[in-house]
């Protein structure tokens, strides 16, 4: 693995004398190279995050570490640390290249090498046709083409981008993603990605850190971290629709194996032992698309249909039960059920998570299979 | 794109009645202007002179050239006017908005602001301009800046500095704080960001501001009046003066200075009726 190249040590931001702490201690590591996204709904203290990391707010406490030195006593414009907006920030009285010019004017560099990195950005951006543009003239791509561009110029050690997709229509996000995926690769930045959107998050990122309350609350692989969450959050936050959260606890009756829930309960199979079934309340994750869908005689938990979301080639069945909202995952190859209709709900035996009801953190359990008495086909409607 | 509405006979009428008191008053000061001394008041009224003349317009530089006409009294031309009038609105009107940029940014930008801003702000607004005119002159009489250009000038910035402040504030609110910080990330002190992001990109507004602050200097009469006595002059002041013992109101004299001082007024008014509109809202879009 690469070295650290960011070190966030103890971070802490409290405003109005503390009432509203909007970054509570986070430690994170960014390794050279790495692109890592902060992900979590707004006001979780991402962009607070940033605008420490580039200077702009200082933090109550802790520590900022490039390259293993602390940044905090180093004004914003001397960071070496470029910070995309999510409104761009983009200089409209000035052109294309004074946009993409301005960092290294600030720096006095001589004015043919201006030339050439503005030029060399320019092609890399595909804005070498605009600039002599005016950039009010320029559309939403353009203008965070522009956004980035400037910041790159500089050479940053880091690059922070602030929900950079945001503001643009859905065609262009899609273009402007492959687009941040090819300069990374061409680049090999480091790159701190704030985004809300966990679809941008998983396909531009090699660490997704998820974060919540001013917490972040697990940083893991991108390829890991929907397979594997670490925490209850995660687990509901990662998703589309999120993993099904169910509280409960398990026990032994009558020599077999039970997940009790207060509306439904499920025997789990023969792999379970007295030594790997976690005590106390547990919640059980299980995600949509692992449960299936079949008449109600034949699976031990059943419920009625409340919603049936088309969602392209697959919808999502919102099923009650009892005050239990399930959602499952299906093909709209199957026949789909009506809203008011009973049915059965089936649990694929090779995939459910246990986090603990108290701590809300993840317990590792060896082989648990859930045993609902079907065979464990994802049975469709 | 919508069609543009379509207006009642009645809105019609009384757009027309409201079209004709507008502009009533500015027919009557520009035919005043051109009516020679014995149209100015006949009765009945004379609405278009039939020997239109421009011996107004000499006599305002050229006292004496009335006298053709068998008027005399007017004893003083209006050059020193209109010269105090450039000295004092121009000056006044650069002070204050120069500081008020300043206090704009400071307030938008770095200022904690309550629902007591605009209040505190504006409130030297609020007063009747004849209340505080009399401390003005006694304070002044005391340090000797009555009949003064620095001491009209400093009462000119005072009573505009809310204005000139509360509008560029508006300004600068619109503007996107991240503009700024993007400069700053460059490598630009947070004077330079101002300098050379904030204010070119409010660079409209600080014409409007300016050119409306320029507008309420230019027309101001009362403390002109009041600070005034033999060294300075203003337009305002000068109009007045052309009421005399012998020859009562001299109307087209007053109307002539009138209309040049109008002038100014009208060709800047139409190049920023745009940003005036949202001027004159005083912030009111967004605080």
């Amino acid at each position: 693995m690469s070295k650290p190249k960011l070190e966030i040590v103890a971070l802490r931001k409290v405003y109005d004398n503390g009432a509203v702490v909007a970054v509570d201690n986070i430690d994170l590591t960014v390794f050279a190279g790495e692109t890592i996204a902060l992900l979590g709904s707004s006001g979780c203290g991402k962009s607070t995050t940033l605008n420490m990391i580039v200077g702009m707010e200082q933090p109550t406490s802790g520590d900022i570490h490039v390259d293993g030195k602390s940044i905090l006593n180093i004004p914003p414009g001397k960071r070496n640390i470029g910070l995309v907006f999510q409104d761009y920030a983009v200089f409209t009285s000035m052109t294309v290249y004074k946009n993409l010019a301005f960092g290294l004017e600030v720096r006095k560099k001589p004015r043919s090498q201006i030339r050439k990195a503005v030029h060399d950005v320019a092609e890399l951006l595909g804005l070498s046709e605009r600039l002599s543009t005016s950039a009010r003239e320029l559309g939403g791509s353009e203008l965070q083409r522009v956004a980035i561009g400037r910041t790159l110029v500089t050479q940053p050690d880091i690059l922070l981008l602030d929900e950079p997709l945001s503001n643009l229509e859905a065609e262009s996000r899609l273009a402007m993603r492959k687009e941040l995926r090819r300069l990374q690769q061409e680049i090999g930045l480091t790159i701190i990605y704030v985004t809300h959107d966990q679809v941008e998050a998983l396909s531009l990122a090699d660490r997704i850190a998820v974060m919540n309350a001013g917490k972040i609350i697990q940083a893991e692989r991108t390829s890991k971290i929907c397979q594997h969450p670490g925490h209850v959050f995660v687990a509901g936050f990662l998703g589309s629709p999120p993993m099904n959260l169910f509280q409960g606890r398990f026990r032994l009756q009558d020599g077999n194996f039970l997940f009790e829930h207060n509306d439904f309960s499920l025997r789990l199979s023969s792999a379970w032992s007295r030594e790997s079934m976690p005590n106390g309340w547990v919640i059980l994750g299980v995600s949509p698309e692992r449960l299936g869908l079949v008449p109600r005689e034949k699976a031990q938990v059943s419920g009625v249909v409340s919603r049936v979301e088309p969602r392209g080639p697959e919808r999502v069945v919102t099923v009650i039960v009892g005050g239990q909202v399930i959602n499952v995952l299906t093909s709209t190859a199957a026949t789909p059920p009506l809203v008011g209709d009973s049915i059965g709900i089936v649990f694929d035996p090779e995939e459910f998570h246990v986090f603990n009801a108290d701590s809300n953190l993840r317990i590792e359990l060896p082989e648990a299979k859930v045993n609902h008495g079907e065979p464990a086909n994802r049975t469709r409607l | 794109m919508t069609e543009p509405k379509k207006l009642t006979p009645l809105q019609v009428v009384i757009l027309l009645v409201a079209l004709i008191l507008s502009l009533f008053p500015i027919f009557w000061i520009v035919m005043t202007a051109i009516k020679p001394p014995t149209d100015w008041n006949a009765s009945p009224a004379i609405w278009i002179p039939s020997e239109p003349t421009m011996i107004n317009f000499r006599t305002l530089f050229d006292p004496d050239a009335i006298r053709a006409y068998g008027v005399g009294g007017v004893s003083q031309a209006a050059t020193s006017a209109v010269i105090g009038s450039i000295i004092a609105s121009v000056t006044a009107t650069f002070i204050s908005v120069t500081i008020g940029l300043f206090s704009a940014i400071g307030i938008s930008r770095y200022a904690k602001n309550s629902k007591w801003t605009p209040l505190i702000i504006l409130s030297g607004r609020m007063f009747i301009p004849a209340a505080i005119a009399v401390p003005f002159v006694i304070i002044f009489s005391n340090i000797g800046l009555t009949d003064t250009y620095t001491g009209l000038i400093a009462i000119y910035v005072a009573i505009t500095l809310p204005f000139s402040t509360w509008m560029l504030k508006s300004f600068v609110d619109d503007l996107p704080r991240e503009i700024e910080e993007a400069a700053m990330i460059d490598g630009r002190s947070r004077l330079m960001a101002h300098l050379t992001v904030t204010i070119p990109l409010i660079k409209g507004g600080l014409f409007a501001t300016t050119m409306f602050i320029f507008i309420l200097n230019w027309s101001e009469f009362l403390f002109a009046l009041v600070l005034s006595y033999s060294n300075i002059n203003t337009i305002p002041v000068q109009l007045a003066k052309y009421v005399t013992a012998t020859a009562g109101t001299l109307y087209g004299v007053q109307a002539a200075l009138a209309v040049l001082a109008m002038l100014p007024l009208i060709i800047i008014g139409f190049y920023i009726q745009g940003h005036l509109a949202r001027g004159m809202t005083f912030g009111a879009i967004k605080q």
